[in-house]
């Protein structure tokens, strides 16, 4: 380990200097504020919610320390979550409620292979403030030619936003999702937000 | 000759980075100006840094490897001004067991992570002692007395008081709510509650909740019991930067003794609340490891235009800026400004018993006194008493003893203010090495068969799994400033660049002891209530009976923020009188704070060396920078607005 050097004096002084590393700005786990105040807005507006719902996707993950920057927030919920949801943020629709069946941006990997991955959904869509918000309603996954999965299932786990509690899907849940989907790079990422936790690795 | 690096303008400069300076570089930098913090340690990555060295009892406790070394910088003590001082060398007790901070987020990286708000009456303690005891009382029981109020009420500090708690978010309930509800607010009232839940609570904390809620506080009221604040994530969460924080993860390894550092980043400091908000801006550069020596003035003399400071290789950097915030812990904060020639230094007339000058004014301590009246029982708790846990959490404390939330006519001793009572800390919050190797001992001729092998295993045994607990308390009312007690440099010892180090002439005040004559009564009839056995008052401790002889990072005072320049250093935005462009963070005010007391056999509730009142201030004081920034082009006086 160096030591300190004091200028104008031979001989340096026996204080060791610890050589730690400044992070870089992208290593640092920080949520964009126009993001940040959309999720604040969505977790005191649907405070008294009655249906299960759940901060997914990518928002979910960084608020459980996961270092991804998110573009939008995504709620998962069942079919009644969504019209109650849509309710509760009727103002800031922009598109209503109905049955989607999309294809997403990425393939799954399965043995080496790319196989295109399908969700269907009751689908809303909302603008807080510019920033998109998706509701999904009883989301179902299908890859390449497989059948469809159930509705994706949770029991929430909570954080606090600035004071306000709102629930998140687990970790342990979105691993698992990513492992059938031979998505290992975002294993990756939340096997180092575990481990930064002192948690175990799932 | 060094080489000396002449740095880019910018239009702040942090000095130090720990917790106030971390809230300045932050809001300055989102703000969209540029921005340098400067640091004499590292940075500490909790990850790499501490996962797996900090348990280290020998390194930590003993060998202090993360705190500021000593042989670099350290500070002279005396307990008077005919005495002549001498050098702390080393951080053991009696002299420092609490370590100072060395790096980005200072000494917050190994704190208990207790915290409190300060009440309304302690930023009017002046004036509310002269309407409800006589204007003469103060003089007459601190002795030299030199106290003021704040240029601030604590509703005007109250909104600032909630940014810095969403920062860094602090846990716990509405004061002395037993509902957790704003409409059962008492003392000090809160107009949002705390940001993240309590930590869980212990037994011994439930015990005392359920005992003071059925008992009569010294005001006629039923006690109003909370869960004690804490500065350690009790969940994860997101601050008003976007900052993500990992939650506690009850390890053990937090307070006691050795106050470990954080592998989770669950302990709130700068460095993982409001630095990396800075850092990501793009607006915010950090140096480590220099080691800051002089502030340059303008030829005027009214105007800082640079921080001076080594690297670690010795080169002698310039670092110009527009407007500096002194961010340093106390009274390094203190002892560059006299370095520097900044402000009017402080001297002390033995003769008159009075002082001139305000820089190094008011030297204070937030501690209890190393010897005072105590009270002290035991408690049978059952066997399951937290073994693990963290510094800070699973107490209860009260405001009823504190401040002035009960009358003090006709008590003797007389004193002001009192002191937050708290119990139940995790029992586990920390090892203390000290203790612990203590534990050890060969026979001898107290202990015939020494406390070895298997008679320190059942020691263990006792400690951390225990059936009783023992509860006690050392007391005391808050310490006033007082002339007699202050900063300056040291004429004789230096640091290791040759520079006066600085002197602290300090002893406790009476009012700290005759508070303790008070107190320990009220806490042993809780004791009392609770069921403890072989409740003992110990004998009572007359002022100046016993001495400082430690430098705690309690100590505080030196740089007062006021109205009146002659007793204050600052206004009330924090800004040099004087000096519109350096800002400093008053952690030191010397004239105001509260007391603390501890019933608990862990941890105390001290609220950190009056970090959570020092909180605010730099709230304030980036607001102030704000609108300096905003018009110094045009010379307007923002002060006034």
């Amino acid at each position: 380990m160096p030591v300190l050097v004091v200028p104008d004096k031979a001989k340096p002084l026996n204080i060791p200097v610890f050589q730690s590393r400044i992070p870089k700005p992208e290593e640092l786990v920080v949520l964009d504020k126009p993001l940040l105040e959309a999720t604040l807005e969505v977790g005191n507006l649907l405070k008294d919610c009655k249906a299960k719902w759940a901060l997914a996707g990518d928002i979910g993950e960084i608020l459980n320390g996961v270092n991804i920057q998110p573009d939008h927030l995504t709620i998962l919920t069942n079919v009644a979550g969504c019209e109650e949801i849509s309710k509760k943020l009727e103002r800031f629709q922009v598109v209503a409620s109905r049955h989607v069946e999309t294809q997403i941006r990425r393939n799954a990997e399965v043995e080496a292979k790319p196989l295109p991955v399908m969700i269907k959904s009751y689908r809303s869509q909302f603008n807080l403030r510019g920033q998109r918000l998706n509701v999904h309603g009883d989301l179902r996954i299908k890859v390449g030619d497989w059948d469809w999965g159930d509705p994706l299932d949770y029991e929430p786990e909570y954080v606090y936003v600035i004071g306000v509690k709102v629930p998140v899907i687990p970790l342990e849940l979105k691993t698992q999702l990513y492992r059938g989907l031979g998505w290992y790079d975002r294993v990756s990422k939340i096997h180092a937000a575990m481990a930064r936790r002192h948690h175990k690795i799932v | 000759m060094s080489t000396v690096i002449q740095e880019t303008p910018v239009d702040v400069v942090c000095l130090g980075v720990g917790f106030m300076s971390g809230v300045v570089a932050t809001e300055l930098a989102l703000a969209g100006n540029s921005v340098v913090g400067i640091t004499k340690g590292p940075y500490w990555d909790y990850v790499n840094d501490y996962s797996t060295t900090k348990y280290d009892e020998w390194g930590v406790g003993l060998g202090r490897k993360y705190d500021s070394p000593l042989p670099l910088q350290s500070t002279t003590i005396r307990n008077d001004s005919s005495q002549f001082a001498l050098p702390v060398r080393r951080y053991t007790m009696p002299i420092q067991y609490h370590a100072l901070g060395h790096g980005v987020g200072g000494a917050a990286q190994h704190y208990g992570g207790g915290m409190g708000r300060f009440g309304p009456w302690a930023y009017e303690m002046a004036k509310r002692t002269s309407s409800a005891y006589g204007a003469g009382f103060l003089a007459s029981i601190n002795p030299q007395d030199d106290t003021h109020d704040w240029p601030l009420t604590y509703a005007q500090y109250e909104p600032y008081y909630v940014e810095w708690e969403k920062a860094h978010g602090i846990c716990g309930n509405y004061n002395g709510s037993p509902t957790n509800s704003s409409s059962d607010v008492n003392y000090p009232w809160m107009s949002q509650n705390y940001p993240l839940p309590p930590h869980p609570m212990t037994p011994l904390a439930q015990l005392f909740q359920s005992t003071v809620q059925g008992m009569t506080a010294p005001n006629g009221q039923k006690y109003n019991p909370f869960p004690s604040v804490s500065a350690l994530s009790s969940q994860p969460y997101t601050n008003q930067y976007g900052v993500a924080v990992n939650p506690c993860v009850y390890d053990g390894y937090c307070g006691g003794l050795c106050d470990y550092a954080c592998e989770t980043g669950a302990k709130a400091n700068a460095a993982y609340r409001t630095i990396p908000a800075a850092i990501k801006s793009g607006n915010f550069t950090l140096v480590t490891n220099a080691y800051i020596y002089r502030l340059e003035l303008n030829p005027s003399g009214n105007q800082v235009v640079a921080a001076h400071y080594y690297d670690a290789q010795g080169n002698d950097h310039r670092q110009p800026g527009t407007v500096f915030f002194n961010g340093m812990w106390g009274y390094n904060m203190v002892r560059l400004m006299l370095l520097s020639g900044l402000g009017t230094p402080y001297v002390y007339n033995s003769g008159t018993g009075t002082g001139t000058g305000t820089v190094g004014r008011g030297l204070t301590n937030g501690y209890t006194p190393y010897r005072g009246t105590n009270v002290s029982g035991t408690v049978n708790i059952g066997g399951n008493s937290y073994p693990a846990g963290n510094g800070s959490g699973g107490g209860v404390s009260v405001f009823d003893l504190m401040d002035d939330n009960f009358s003090h006519t006709n008590i003797s001793p007389p004193f002001i203010g009192g002191g937050l009572f708290g119990a139940g800390g995790y029992l586990g919050g920390g090892p203390g090495n000290i203790t612990f190797a203590g534990g050890v001992s060969a026979p001898n001729a107290t202990n015939p068969n020494g406390a070895m092998g298997s008679a320190f295993k059942v020691t263990q045994q006792n400690k951390y799994l225990p059936t009783k607990q023992s509860v006690g308390a050392t007391p005391f009312a808050p310490d006033l400033p007082t002339f007699m007690n202050y900063i300056d440099l040291d004429p004789h010892y230096t640091d290791a660049y040759g520079d006066p180090v600085s002197r602290l002439t300090y002893d406790w005040t009476p009012n700290t002891y005759n508070g303790a004559t008070y107190l320990v009564n009220q806490i042993k009839a809780i004791l009392t209530q609770m069921g403890a056995t072989s409740v003992t008052v110990g004998a009572t401790v007359a002022p100046y009976s016993a001495h400082n002889d430690w430098w705690g990072h309690h100590l505080r005072g030196g740089l007062r923020i006021g109205t009146d320049p002659n007793a204050g250093t600052a206004t009330a935005w924090a800004a040099l009188s004087g000096y519109n462009q350096l800002y400093y963070n008053s952690n030191t005010s010397g004239f105001n704070y509260f007391a603390a007391g501890e019933i608990t056999n862990t941890t105390g509730n001290n609220a950190t060396a009056g970090t959570h009142a020092a909180g605010p201030q730099s709230y304030r004081a980036a607001e102030g920078i704000k609108k300096y920034l905003a018009n110094v082009a045009t010379n307007v006086n923002y002060l006034s607005s």
